[in-house]
């Protein structure tokens, strides 16, 4: 762990330029939690609610000619 | 009004995923996340026409499920969090591991951003936009999405103990000094 640490140290000393641009890169641990947060939300099931819900609002459009 | 076309409703089907990890990432709570997917999907099916075909849907879509999300917290009256000033009282949660930050804590973290901070935090880190297009789908400047980005991930750093990654001199030293006891 305590290599770990340095390593860190020492990348960002290394990167403290292009930290700026790419602060949430493949580099950064908050950038990698905040993908792996992220991708996790979007890999949820989908609820059948919401392929109801437009079948509704489809069915629901008067009927009316195609532009 | 023109009818909703098919790939019009299959690209909303297909939006779904991601409207719903927006939404619980503005909400931080599933059922509240889920009802305001569902209202973003009934108004954009309203609105259809004015959505310009060719354009990016996804930020269309996220800007819609936006302007609900705050519209409905003004209609609860509860104000909006502001960035400066309430962070201080609550930071500090425990020092995490380095490089075995869980992803609860991550969580817990990410829950104590004031909303402006958040949702740029996750619309440029994790949806994958840029910072025009997060600027536009929060209807301000470039330069506030930069500001509002770097803020939430030096918080985060502050409340997860996080040392040693930021681009700033002084909190690699003070992370050496840290490391040392």
């Amino acid at each position: 762990m305590k290599d770990m640490t340095k390593n860190i140290l020492a990348g960002a000393a290394g990167r403290r330029r292009d930290g700026v641009g790419d602060p949430l890169g493949a580099n950064s641990e908050i950038g990698r939690k905040l993908k792996q947060y992220y991708d996790e939300l979007v890999s949820d099931n989908v609820p059948d609610r919401f392929a109801r819900l437009l079948s509704q609002l489809e069915q629901a459009e008067p009927a009316q000619k195609k532009d | 009004m023109a009818a909703v076309s098919q790939g019009f409703k299959a690209d909303l089907l297909g939006a779904i995923p991601s409207l719903r990890a927006f939404a619980v990432s503005l909400t931080q709570n599933a059922d509240k996340a889920d009802d305001l997917v569902q209202e973003t999907l009934v108004k954009a099916w309203d609105k259809h026409e004015s959505f310009q075909p060719g354009t990016n849907l996804k930020a269309w879509l996220f800007t819609i499920l936006r302007n609900e999300f705050y519209s409905q917290m003004r209609k609860r009256g509860r104000e909006v969090q502001d960035s400066d000033g309430i962070m201080t009282a609550r930071l500090a949660v425990h020092p995490a591991q380095h490089g075995q930050l869980d992803l609860k804590d991550f969580r817990g973290a990410l829950e104590q951003l004031p909303e402006d901070q958040r949702e740029a935090i996750i619309l440029i880190g994790a949806s994958g936009f840029s910072y025009e297009e997060a600027a536009e789908i929060c209807g301000c400047a470039v330069g506030t999405i930069k500001s509002r980005v770097s803020r939430a991930r030096t918080r985060l750093q502050e409340i997860l103990k996080i040392s040693g990654e930021d681009e700033y001199g002084p909190d690699a030293i003070s992370a050496q000094v840290t490391a040392a006891h």
